[in-house]
């Protein structure tokens, strides 16, 4: 059985995306993520979930070449959406239980 | 191959200066980049865009671009480059493409695959990540659980990108939330030589129960009611995640109610959420004459006006 992995390290996170550690940290001082541990930044760790936004926000900085603080707003507008959405599918299905 | 007209594709005379095409890419970028454009062509179109912008933004490229061009009517839709061509740019460093398996074959033909050197460069030819969908039941979150999941995953082999399908099991962990992600290292793509695999991500989707709404940590069961058992009160049997539940609904209950059963609701990785039965009143459809004479009976004796807010 594999082993599910909840978290990420800096390095790795480095490593895979192919950036250095200086652009994880603005990405952090713009409170696009936060690691869940470590107090200096080699020791850094992030939630997976992290991971995905993170992804979001280095694409986004590169292709619409945006600087770190228009990204930080365009990321948060998108967490904000997704959870309106999704509230709005729970609502939607506790509405129909009474309509039904 | 097909010669691509990059100045087309960003919708710019060949003439335009470096202003122009920048203002033109963005455009295009903020239209069609796939973070905000969920359509399915969307992503490709992007690709497209920004190869084009990737070679013109660059004096020296755009240079040597310009050069070919000028062939471009002549070979039709056989385009190569002169043989012996080579091309002086260098695509090293930051600023280089984050998609995978990126640009094109008419860009690899002029540029001789420098993207795909700095993206080894940088990243070591690790396999690719994946991510797919993993729908889990409610009472699957309960306790651990071993699923199976089927995927498919690109690989290259000599060249030639190919899909094999793989199959694994995963340890669900306890207390799942809809919309997580779990990452599940070197499950991803294939490394290419000695390069680690990438990993696979499953992301979380709880699906919907046919009694049980998700608030959160909480559960919801509607339970319906007749109108005399919401007016007299009684015990009703609920059902649970986890086995049936005896509730005493008191007597006067009003549809849209909601009673709290204690740690019957979500197991998360700080306790147990709530179940809250949320009442609903239910009309019989039709009522014989025997119910009608007591309907009427009761409408003479109740005494309530439901619409005395409404002024006259």
């Amino acid at each position: 059985m594999t082993d599910v992995v909840l978290r990420i390290s800096l390095h790795e996170l480095c490593q895979y995306e192919g950036v250095n550690e200086q652009l994880i940290v603005e990405v952090v001082d713009h409170g696009i993520a936060q690691p869940v541990a470590g107090s200096s930044v080699v020791d850094w760790v992030f939630e997976t979930t992290s991971v995905y936004w993170l992804r979001k926000a280095v694409r986004l900085h590169h292709d619409l070449e945006i600087d770190w603080i228009a990204v930080a707003m365009v990321i948060d507008l998108l967490q904000k959406n997704e959870a309106l959405q999704k509230q709005n599918q729970c609502f939607e299905r506790q509405l129909k239980r009474f309509l039904d | 191959m097909e010669f691509k007209d990059y100045y087309q594709i960003l919708g710019v005379p060949p003439e335009a200066d470096s202003k122009v095409i920048k203002t033109a890419y963005r455009k295009l970028a903020r239209k069609y980049h796939p973070d905000m454009n969920p359509d399915k062509g969307a992503e490709d179109k992007f690709k497209e865009v920004a190869e084009a912008y990737e070679v013109l933004k660059d004096a020296g490229r755009r240079a040597e671009y310009d050069e070919l061009r000028q062939y471009r009517d002549r070979a039709g839709s056989n385009f190569e480059p002169p043989p012996g061509w080579r091309s002086s740019s260098d695509f090293g460093g930051a600023g280089s493409r984050h998609f995978e398996g990126d640009f094109s074959d008419f860009f690899n033909s002029i540029f001789s695959g420098a993207g795909a050197e700095s993206r080894q460069q940088r990243s070591g030819l690790r396999g690719q990540d994946a991510e797919i969908e993993m729908p889990v039941f409610l009472e699957e979150t309960l306790a651990e659980t071993s699923k199976l999941v089927e995927y498919l995953i690109p690989v290259y082999e000599n060249g030639q990108l190919s899909e094999i399908k793989k199959s694994l099991k995963v340890k669900i962990p306890l207390g799942v939330v809809d919309g997580e992600r779990i990452r599940l290292k070197g499950q991803g793509g294939a490394g290419q030589g000695n390069a680690p695999n990438g990993d696979l991500y499953l992301h979380i989707r709880l699906v919907p129960h046919p009694l049980f709404d998700v608030e959160g940590h909480n559960l919801v069961v509607t339970v319906p009611l007749t109108p005399w058992e919401a007016a007299l009160g009684m015990k009703v049997t609920v059902p649970t995640l986890s086995g049936r539940i005896h509730l005493t609904i008191a007597p006067n209950s009003q549809t849209g109610q909601r009673l709290r059963i204690k740690g019957k609701g979500l197991a998360t990785k700080s306790g147990t959420g709530d179940l809250y039965a949320l009442l609903k009143v239910v009309m019989p459809p039709s009522a014989n004459d025997e119910v009608k004479a007591l309907w009427l009976s009761l409408s003479e004796s109740a005494n309530f006006d439901p619409r005395a807010q409404w002024s006259n």
